[in-house]
């Protein structure tokens, strides 16, 4: 009863905190429409690259152009809801260790991790990947004439929950490292700029890049494998999937709570 | 009702060396020094009391706060805050307080002052009643409506320091701890936050503790005093009873004929060992005596007989006076001068 | 320049410098991203060589030795200069800027030089000769070297350009986040960063020809490599960047009126 309860309770908080938090997009629609905008245009411009190396060859290390634009939209989507949910943790990363306004969320009824999160629910630059990654998902599905099984079309979103779980837990495990340095903004950054890479086929890279994205952080699981399951039923890496999203959250929360109890030790 | 049994907060610090060589030699061997920012504080405060937690820069005010708040843990030592171990169950802790830390913002940062209200409503779980009778006593005192919809981020410090207060009480907590909660504040703002402060308290029975650097918060607001120094509680009981461990006392009299002001000030140092005198505004002349040496009967008594009085009082010792001697005293050093 | 201008302007640099020790993690995040990107893109073009194309007529080599260096330029270019302006813009320390007897810009453009020059050997050089040593590559000619030389140095006044009308953006909206998305996309692909223009379909490359980025990559690389008609053709190169840079030169300077009317009125 009470976990059922304690669930519910969340799920209704973090509805009615998105509400309060659409406000934001009125606010600021000059700065939404940067945000998104800017998303979007980073897209378009990989899409171009892409389409320029599609114009030399017609297949790279065995996939073709629209395979490759399906595996960046799908890539998208993860990063997008992530994004649109735990932004926040940046500025974790950044500064509220620093200057030590952490605190707030020790002071509130809610799990700390949450509360820390809630204050960029729908935070409004995830819509641009969202929108461009569901886009390009559904015109490279659409030409690739994807048979729409009921397995895949069941499993598909449970592959985009589980990447943004894992995108999740890597940024929660790096804003973490700021309880023990109190800015770890540069290593949050370049595990997050190393996550760039994983929306184009892994086939293409060096085996060290490639294990480097498989086994140690794990952004393969984001786009690579779920694409490669629903485009090739390559199902192989499904189970490792979900045990890697399963032990990368209990990682980082793990992390997120040692931190949390080193902070109330130092208060810094 | 907030209880503290023994509380001590150490800290490693870093020894740092100075120098490029001396950082250099910190990157291999490290040497930590322990301070001891509190060093057993006890008290026992009882639901409903206002009371002020004193001290000098650095005494652990805030750090006392902090564990009895359950945002640190306690090096030894216990606290108890509505019955709960604040660190040891932090949530059911925090749905029983409200905490007000001066400059630090608890508010949502680029959403406007309303949107943070909403949310808190909805953490809280704070029933529509109490919520809108709460929101009118704010619009009334506070004058939230000003904020608009302008984001946190871009208020003034006086304008947000008004939101942080509110939101501090909006649930209805039984204690509330307030760390420099008129930082910023102009005048008829800091005596709109006293008195929403004193109205929750009578209304609701709401415990207070605060801390401020300044005095009038301090007058305004509380019935009880602790004051700590170097980590320690060094006096808790009423304002009145603080006031008067003061060891000098003073009278103020004006009187008719006799001596010339300069005599009348000669005669009092002369006569009454240790006591200082000196000519106020309007002709008046203000007596300063050690309460130890005399008695307020033996001072009335000579005033009584040797000058004309038309008109005399005797004020209250003043609060920045008393505690600077409480430090000093403490400190082991000499008497700052007033 | 006179000895007196470079004697007011010099303690900007020698502050920025003295400051760089603070910014021992942004190198190596620049260090790890360059080298990633590099070896991501070079597996890309592998895969189409493997695949029978020629693109642009670049061989291998050319396209390896073209990539590498658009690397290297891009860390030349990267002076903090954005991040710094924007920041100032929008504590408000912007206004305190002036009460300095000195042209703001011209102390951002010393402040940014030693980050700069920093980059493009703490970082730059490692990155090469990393890849030097592991990738083939296409040796250039003296006077090629001679004119890239030149061209690089009009590429700095290009990006920093560029980079202080990005800082000042801040002015106009408070998601400088999402201005700086698109300049990293944007301005990066139109500068021949991710692919050279010679490889871009004709309408796109023609485009791109026609905006000032192309100079900060694309111009002094063709130089480097030689694709370039005689001599005319080199100082037709060098002439656009020229007048490129001057323009965007003047535009800052406009900008920066304008930025100090706005503080005139506003206080900041």
């Amino acid at each position: 009863m009470r976990p059922v309860s304690t669930t519910v309770r969340y799920v209704r908080l973090t509805w009615q905190l998105s509400a309060v938090s659409v406000h934001r997009l009125t606010e600021y629609r000059m700065d939404f429409l940067l945000g998104a905008g800017g998303l979007l245009l980073r897209v378009v411009c990989q899409v171009a690259v892409i389409g320029m190396v599609f114009r030399q060859v017609p297949e790279i290390a065995g996939w073709h152009y629209d395979q490759v634009l399906f595996l960046l939209g799908f890539s998208l989507l993860p990063r997008g809801l992530d994004r649109m949910f735990t932004d926040q943790l940046w500025i974790l990363a950044r500064k509220l260790v620093q200057n030590g306004e952490f605190f707030r969320y020790l002071i509130r009824p809610v799990h700390p991790l949450f509360s820390l999160l809630s204050e960029r629910f729908l935070y409004p630059d995830g819509f641009g990947e969202l929108l461009t990654g569901a886009g390009l998902v559904w015109y490279a599905a659409g030409r690739l004439t994807l048979t729409a099984d009921t397995t895949r079309l069941l499993v598909a979103p449970v592959l985009v929950l589980c990447g943004t779980l894992i995108l999740a837990s890597i940024k929660t495990l790096f804003a973490s490292l700021a309880f023990w340095t109190t800015n770890s903004f540069p290593a949050l950054y370049a595990a997050n700029q190393l996550g760039d890479f994983s929306g184009y086929p892994l086939d293409l890279y060096h085996p060290s890049l490639r294990w480097l994205l498989t086994w140690l952080l794990p952004y393969a699981f984001t786009a690579y494998v779920p694409a490669s399951y629903l485009l090739f039923g390559r199902a192989r890496p499904l189970p490792w999937l979900f045990a890697v999203t399963a032990g990368l959250v209990a990682l980082a929360l793990a992390v997120w709570h040692r931190g949390v109890d080193r902070y109330e030790m130092t208060g810094s | 009702m907030i209880v503290a049994e023994n509380l001590v907060k150490e800290f490693k610090v870093l020894e740092r060396r100075p120098g490029l060589l001396g950082s250099l030699g910190t990157l291999f061997s490290r040497e930590y020094r322990v301070v001891r920012a509190v060093a057993g504080v006890s008290f026992e405060l009882p639901a409903g009391v206002k009371a002020a937690y004193i001290g000098a820069n650095g005494a652990g005010k805030s750090t006392t706060i902090k564990m009895l708040t359950g945002i640190m843990r306690p090096t030894s030592g216990r606290c108890l805050v509505n019955g709960l171990e604040p660190y040891r169950e932090r949530r059911r802790t925090a749905a029983g307080i409200g905490v007000v830390f001066g400059q630090r913002s608890q508010l949502w940062w680029d959403l406007p002052v309303p949107d943070s209200f909403r949310i808190l409503r909805r953490i809280h779980e704070i029933p529509d009643p109490v919520y809108r009778r709460n929101m009118a006593r704010y619009r009334q005192l506070l004058d939230l409506d000003a904020l608009g919809s302008t984001p946190v981020r871009q208020l003034s410090l006086g304008q947000r320091m008004r939101a942080e207060v509110a939101a501090s009480l909006l649930h209805d907590p039984a204690v509330v701890f307030l760390d420099e909660p008129t930082v910023g504040l102009d005048l008829v703002l800091k005596e709109a936050v006293r008195e929403l402060v004193n109205q929750v308290n009578a209304e609701l029975g709401t415990t207070v503790l605060l801390t401020s650097h300044d005095i009038g918060d301090i007058t305004a607001i509380c019935d009880q005093v602790l004051v700590v120094n170097h980590g320690e509680v060094v006096h808790q009981g009423t304002m009145h009873e603080l006031l008067r461990t003061a060891d000098t006392r003073a009278v103020v009299f004006e009187y008719r004929d006799g001596p010339t002001p300069e005599q009348a000030v000669a005669l009092v140092e002369d006569r009454l060992d240790g006591a200082s005198a000196g000519r106020i505004d309007g002709g008046r002349i203000k007596v300063e005596y050690p309460a130890r040496r005399w008695s307020v009967r033996q001072v009335m008594g000579f005033l009584l007989e040797h000058f004309d009085l038309t008109d005399c009082v005797a004020p209250e010792p003043d609060l920045e006076t008393v505690l600077r001697r409480i430090y000093a005293r403490r400190a082991g050093t000499r008497e700052v001068p007033v | 320049m006179t000895a007196a201008t470079l004697r007011r302007y010099a303690p900007f640099a020698v502050g920025s410098l003295q400051s760089l020790l603070r910014y021992r993690s942004m190198f190596l995040i620049n260090a790890l991203t360059a080298t990633t990107a590099v070896g991501v893109q070079v597996a890309l073009w592998r895969a189409v060589y493997a695949g029978g194309g020629l693109p642009g007529g670049y061989d291998l080599p050319r396209l390896t030795t073209y990539v590498l260096l658009a690397q290297v330029l891009a860390l030349f270019q990267s002076n903090r200069v954005d991040e710094e302006v924007a920041g100032e813009v929008q504590r408000g320390d912007i206004a305190v800027s002036l009460l300095r007897p000195v042209s703001y810009p011209l102390a951002r453009f010393a402040a940014g030089l030693p980050v700069s020059l920093t980059n493009a050997t703490l970082v730059a050089v490692p990155v090469v000769v990393l890849y030097a040593l592991s990738l083939p590559l296409s040796a250039p000619s003296p006077e090629g070297v001679l004119l890239f030389g030149c061209s690089a140095v009009l590429s700095l006044v290009i990006g920093f350009g560029v980079n202080l009308l990005v800082g000042l953006a801040g002015f106009v909206t408070t998601n400088i986040w999402g201005v700086r998305v698109v300049k990293d996309s944007v301005v990066a692909f139109f500068a021949g960063q991710v692919v050279p223009l010679a490889l871009m379909p004709g309408p796109l490359a023609a485009v791109a020809r026609a905006l000032p980025f192309q100079g900060m990559v694309d111009g002094p690389l063709r130089l480097l490599l030689g694709r370039y008609h005689g001599p005319l053709g080199a100082a037709a190169i060098l002439g656009v960047q020229l007048a490129w840079a001057a323009a965007l030169s003047g535009l800052a300077a406009l900008a920066w009126r304008g930025a100090v009317r706005r503080v005139e009125v506003l206080g900041g």
